[in-house]
């Protein structure tokens, strides 16, 4: 195949709209990385186990390097960089940083998101419920103590939130 | 790792995926969730010309009862089985295996269609939907046919799905309703594929107190495919009844087992050292019975 | 060394460095983009041993979008060979690739530069390679009988290394005792695989032959050196940058590919990015060594280890790097916490047709404790005895320290009793006993296991001296800077950034503390930047070795600047030096506190103002330290040497069920008492003990890189190794002592391996009582389900 096969992708990323022509093959994650600048998606495996690359699509949790780019067009995509609103941490990720839920990093993004899709179906989660959700996020740091606490303190403060 | 190149197609219709899987996509294959395929791809072990992308036929995603089956679209996705009141009400079973797929950035993607033409021996849905006598239906360009799901599980990673054809729709039966059911999986971690898992249903004849048919059908790393071992299924129908004692169901049970694990042994389909694999499978089958009954004797 | 009292340090402060890892901002290696950058992906063995025949690049040169290929004899032809960190007897020549043979799967043959890693890896499917495959030599003990396939003809056999170190009377004390136990081990090759994998990016100016590498190799001081060697550059002619690195463990050092890497960017003229993906990095970047390991030892009849001998072979894999790393490191833990006196050490160092071992985690320690801390429980069972008791009866007390093992090792502190005593307390020990009787009744198999460990840390380079006959380097040390900006801010730039451990954030608590500043107000870099960051051969992110080191070089430079402020604060003021001090972003007066000037107004003078400095007074506030710790040695001439400086402890227990149907063991509770010394920031140190003994979970349970009898290696992603989730890691309680110790500046000690180390004993110890009533007795790592279904298949006669 000497010319590359391309699509064109039309995308909501954390609130703004893009076009771009991609090639095929192109993963979602690379095309958030390098064509988008959304580098908070971080590649850990790319082949769907580690959980690192994952994004809210359409409002979902899903790993981004095991979707081409053209999959996502016309879809809502909200990356770690697009949780955030107006300057003001999401609780998640507040309750992230209060609970020291991370040591490196690199998983955070994925983990983060998926706390949130979590929370999202689920309102008062026990741990086991939390593990359960965040058993597709490989950390390899913190042995997920703190994620499990900090996610608990995250449902509170979003009930807390909601009555208030 | 990345995929090696390909030509890419997008279907917005089921008749526009079979034109293109039997012209310019001839020989590629389906995009559905993409969370085998995708891996895979990504690892260059499969590297198909062309991908045929269907996850733009919203019309192939449903769960809808239709007569006395409930009819569930190709591409209907994991999360869409484990939220849905209707497959809780009347799949009990499947709704207590659909959760044990994977992790739900997994269900969030993967669909019952690619679940069921992916064929891995060690998945849910193709134990499950062996089971309960589900039908598979399938389109190619002669038009459509229905294939039992345990005549469509052919052996490893293989169907009886023809070149250019495409799975549709799953059909379960709900009706007769089971009085005893449980889906059981075994793995290294949660979320991985199982190295044995076992669905197990118990009919009730019109009296309500004894089994007037049994399913049980077994997935797996002991296996080539969701196989089901007719003397087990024979014993429960034979000798399972409402009547029978603590004891009686345990040595029931024990022999299920050992039958189990003989039919699983001699159809020697396992990939690696059997022993195990064979033992944790015969297990399995007791406890997912053991778990049916124990729901029998509580409803 | 004092104390110093300060308000920061102790603190639970939030890690500064988890905000923009929050919120997606990391400035990981990948997130780096230099205009014109090529992408470079590399082509690797598929044989586990094989002679390279040919190598054939053409058609991967005629692919659009490839710029270069190098192939081994190329890169034999314009670099020199790679050194070795630990010298060999013969020195065997090998460079960034492979050019003669292959030696394990996985082993890089060819590399492409391209403009994507996409076109890349097409192009590496278009280079033709022809094999002459060899057989392999895969298990250690068959690769060290004569006959076996011969990985390095130049070396005439497969083992590396052997030695046998004797310290007391062995023989005698064997001879003599009331009991001796022989037992053999065997653990799994592993690895931490951090979840961000190596890489870098590397711009060669061929006009100035300079060298720039962006990467996320851990220890920048062990590098450099070997790159500049093989590229024929000089030191001065490398600049070498690291950023945020996503964990390290060890495993994040790889120089063959730095070397590979610059040769791409030289070959192209352009920037070349070469990051492993995870096949990549499960197969070929490093393995903590397997090992089979014959343990005896002597105990007298009232229970005392009196005697401990040890015959180790250490499966290396093809590594010419650094071996021995994982034998010696045994030397530094081999007695644990108890008081033997007689040991022998006869360590082998075997190459094998395997992936390179090195460092991860612990380093042989983990099987070391393994090893001696399930002798202890059989010992309990051959005498009868308590494994608690016993354990409480050889332990060392707390009055015998500072304690020199017989191999020279110096546990400088630490009270091994009580952090037993208060696992027993927190592991509900007590009322376990009940809980399993109950439990055996309705036909569950519980166990309750523990471990004991010294947790070694800061490697004192010296020690290599044992292995190789030779003085490459001695001691321990680290490099840091800290300088008060013009407009009175506080900058510090460090060695050693750290891969997770938060050391920016125990940096600015130090340097607060230690200039009387806001912690807020002090900044620390990330990057290590060998243009601007101090740094030495010891230089980098190992050994455990922040609160050895670090620390030191942390204060050192801060104490530097803080001595000019006050200089010069004594001299705009007009006071002596001595009735002042800092605090509050001042130099002030002690006795009247509004007499001040401020660190802005000390910065003013020292970087514009300069005809108001004292005549003799250098301009600039800026103090670097390069800090060694005294306690670092020379082998003495019975061969004992102090190869890790200072010593941490832990005991852990674990309680487990294990379901005798299918194998599996499950972790129902998990308790661990830790002891660094003092704790510098409490989150950051509970984070590690837990994830730490998350890996040592992981080491116990799911992980290994299984290779077949042929040399393939059956586990290359994440499908086959086993990573331990949410589901898989429990909850932890933990608790902790502080035993400071006397010889670090704060009495910190390291923290990181701690986990690590006794977790794998501890749940083995857990299975075995368990299973106890069933005779099983398990040796082999990971407890996998089949492998504890098979022992209790083989103890009930089945098979």
């Amino acid at each position: 195949m000497n010319t590359p096969e391309l699509v064109s992708v039309s995308v909501e990323v954390n609130g703004a709209c893009f076009d771009a022509t991609v090639e095929a093959r192109k993963t979602l994650a690379d095309f958030l990385r390098e064509d988008l600048g959304f580098t908070g998606v971080n590649l850990g495996c790319e082949h769907g186990v580690c959980g690192a690359c994952s994004v809210l699509l359409d409002g979902a949790v899903v790993r981004s390097c095991i979707m081409f780019a053209g999959q996502a067009d016309g879809a809502k995509i909200v990356t770690i960089e697009g949780l955030a609103r107006g300057g003001k941490l999401h609780p998640v990720q507040r309750a992230f940083l209060d609970h020291h839920a991370l040591q490196c990093g690199f998983c955070t993004p994925g983990m983060v998101l998926a706390a949130v899709d979590l929370l999202r179906r689920n309102a008062n989660p026990t741990a086991g419920e939390i593990r359960e959700a965040l058993a597709g996020n490989l950390c390899m740091c913190t042995g997920y103590v703190n994620i499990v606490r900090a996610v608990k303190a995250a449902a509170q403060i979003l009930q807390a939130e909601r009555a208030g | 790792m990345k995929p090696a190149p390909f030509r890419y197609y997008r279907a917005s219709s089921v008749e526009e995926a079979l034109d293109l899987l039997n012209g310019p996509a001839a020989g590629g294959k389906l995009l559905a969730g993409g969370q085998s395929l995708v891996p895979l791809m990504n690892l260059r072990l499969a590297r198909p010309e062309a991908i045929v992308d269907l996850n733009r036929i919203a019309a192939l995603s449903y769960i809808r009862p239709e007569g006395g089956e409930i009819a569930i679209g190709a591409l209907t996705r994991h999360r869409e089985l484990e939220f849905s009141p209707l497959v809780r009400a009347e799949l009990p079973i499947l709704a207590e295996a659909v959760p044990q797929i994977g992790h739900p950035a997994i269900r969030n993607r993967g669909t019952v269609g690619g679940s069921v033409a992916h064929a891995d021996p060690a998945a849910e849905l193709p134990c499950v939907f062996s089971a309960l006598d589900a039908r598979i239906v399938v389109a190619g360009t002669g038009g459509r046919r229905t294939i039992a799901a345990r005549d469509f599980f052919v052996g490893f990673y293989e169907t009886a799905l023809a070149e250019g054809e495409i799975v549709e729709e799953v059909r379960v039966p709900v009706r007769p309703r089971p009085k005893g059911w449980s889906f059981l999986e075994f793995a290294r971690r949660h979320g991985d594929f199982a190295l044995a898992e076992a669905s197990a249903l118990l009919y009730p004849d019109d009296s309500g107190a004894r089994c007037a048919a049994a399913r049980v059908v077994v997935g797996g790393g002991a296996v080539d495919k969701p196989f089901a071992p007719a003397s087990v299924e024979n014993l429960l129908q034979d000798e399972f009844n409402s009547n029978l004692k603590m004891d009686s169901i345990a040595s029931l049970l024990k022999r299920a087992g050992e039958l189990a694990e003989a039919e699983i042994r001699a159809r020697g389909a396992a990939r690696e050292d059997g022993a195990y694999l064979f033992r944790l499978a015969a297990t399995l089958v007791s406890r997912s019975l053991g778990a049916a009954i124990r729901r029998w004797q509580g409803s | 060394m004092s104390g110093g009292s300060g308000q920061w340090k102790g603190r639970a402060l939030r890690p500064r460095e988890d905000e923009r890892f929050v919120t997606g901002r990391g400035l990981y290696l990948a997130n780096l983009n230099l205009p014109r950058s090529l992408h470079a992906a590399i082509l690797r063995s598929v044989h586990p041993h094989a002679r390279i025949i040919s190598v054939d690049a053409s058609e991967a040169l005629k692919l659009p979008g490839v710029a270069c290929v190098l192939t081994g004899e190329q890169a034999k032809a314009i670099s020199r060979p790679l050194r070795s960190l630990i010298p060999l007897p013969v020195e065997v020549p090998h460079y960034c690739l492979a050019h003669d043979k292959v030696r394990y799967v996985g082993e890089p043959v060819a590399a492409v530069a391209a403009t994507s890693r996409y076109i890349a890896e097409d192009a590496l499917e278009k280079i033709r390679v022809e094999y002459e495959p060899l057989p392999a030599a895969v298990d250690p003990e068959k690769s060290m009988a004569p006959g076996a396939p011969i990985l390095y003809e130049s070396l005439g056999s497969n083992v590396l290394w052997h030695d046998c170190f004797d310290y007391g009377e062995v023989d005698r004390v064997f001879a003599q005792a009331a009991h001796v136990l022989t037992e053999r081990f065997f653990i799994q090759r592993y690895s931490s695989t951090p979840l961000e994998t190596f890489g870098c990016i590397a711009n060669y100016d061929d006009a100035r032959s300079y060298l720039t590498l962006w990467t996320n190799d851990q220890r920048p001081g062990q590098a450099m050196p070997i790159i500049a060697h093989s590229l024929g550059l000089s030191a001065a002619q490398i600049r070498f940058i690291t950023a945020d690195i996503g964990g390290g463990f060890g495993n994040k050092r790889k120089p063959p590919y730095l070397v590979l890497t610059a040769l791409l960017s030289k070959l192209s003229g352009r920037p070349v990015q070469f990051i492993e993906d995870r096949r990549e990095n499960l197969m070929a970047l490093v393995h903590a060594c397997n090992g089979v390991m014959d343990v005896s030892v002597a105990v007298a009849e009232d229970g005392t280890l009196v005697g401990l001998k040890v015959r180790d072979i250490a499966d290396e894999g093809a590594n010419l790097l650094n071996p021995t790393v994982h034998s010696l490191l045994k030397l530094g833990n081999i007695t644990n916490c108890y008081g033997i006196r007689a040991v022998r050490f006869d360590g082998y160092s075997v190459v094998t047709n395997k992936c390179p071992s090195g460092a991860n985690r612990g380093i042989g320690k983990p099987f070391m404790c393994f090893a001696l801390e399930r002798m202890m429980d059989s010992v309990a069972r051959r005498l009868g005895r308590d494994r608690i008791e016993l354990r409480e009866k050889n332990l060392l007390p707390p009055e015998s320290m500072p304690y020199t093992t017989p191999t020279g090792a110096l546990i400088d502190s630490g009270n091994f009793p009580a952090t037993l005593k208060k696992l027993l307390e927190i592991a509900d020990y007590r009322s376990f006993k009940e809980e399993q009787k109950r439990a055996r009744a309705e036909g569950r198999w519980l166990g309750f296991g523990l471990a004991i460990a010294v947790e070694p840390s800061t490697s004192n380079q010296s020690a290599y001296i044992l292995t190789t006959k030779r003085r490459a380097a001695s001691g321990a040390g680290e490099a840091a800077m800290v300088r008060v900006e013009s407009d009175g801010s506080v900058q510090v730039v460090l060695g050693d950034v750290g891969s997770g451990q938060g050391h920016q954030t125990a940096a600015a608590q130090i340097v607060a503390d230690e200039l009387g500043v806001p912690f807020d107000e002090v900044q620390v870099s990330p990057y290590f930047d060998s243009l601007v960051s101090p740094w030495m051969y010891t230089t980098g992110n190992y050994s455990n070795k922040f609160a050895g080191t670090d620390v030191g070089a942390i204060q050192g430079a801060a104490r530097k600047v803080k001595e000019k402020l006050l200089d010069l604060g004594a001299h705009l003021l007009g006071v002596p030096r001595e009735t002042l001090e800092l605090a509050d972003g001042a130099v002030r007066s002690r006795s009247d506190p509004q007499r001040r000037k401020t660190l802005a107004e000390l910065a003013h003078v020292a970087y514009r103002d300069l005809l108001a400095l004292p005549a003799a007074m250098e301009p600039g506030l800026e103090g670097r330290y390069y800090y060694r710790p005294a306690l670092a040695d020379l082998p003495d001439d019975e061969r004992r040497v102090r190869n890790q400086l200072f010593v941490s402890n832990a005991a852990h227990a674990a309680i487990v069920e294990v379901d005798v149907e299918t194998g599996k063991v499950s972790i129902l509770k998990y308790a661990i008492v830790h002891d660094c010394g003092t704790v510098l920031n409490p989150l950051i140190v509970e984070g590690l003990v837990h994830g730490a003994t998350a890996h040592g979970i992981g080491a116990a349970l799911y992980e290994e890189f299984a290779y077949d009898e042929q040399g393939q290696l059956l586990t290359t992603t994440f499908v086959d190794y086993l990573k331990p989730s949410a589901m898989e890691i429990p909850d932890f309680k933990n608790d902790h002592l502080e035993s400071p110790s006397p010889f670090t500046p704060f009495g910190m000690k390291g923290v990181g391996e701690g986990g690590a180390i006794p977790a794998p004993a501890a749940i083995a110890n857990a299975v075995d009582d368990a299973l106890a009533p069933l005779g099983v007795r398990l040796t082999h790592l990971p407890l996998t389900p089949e492998r504890v279904w098979k022992a209790i298949q083989s103890a009930q006669g089945k098979t």
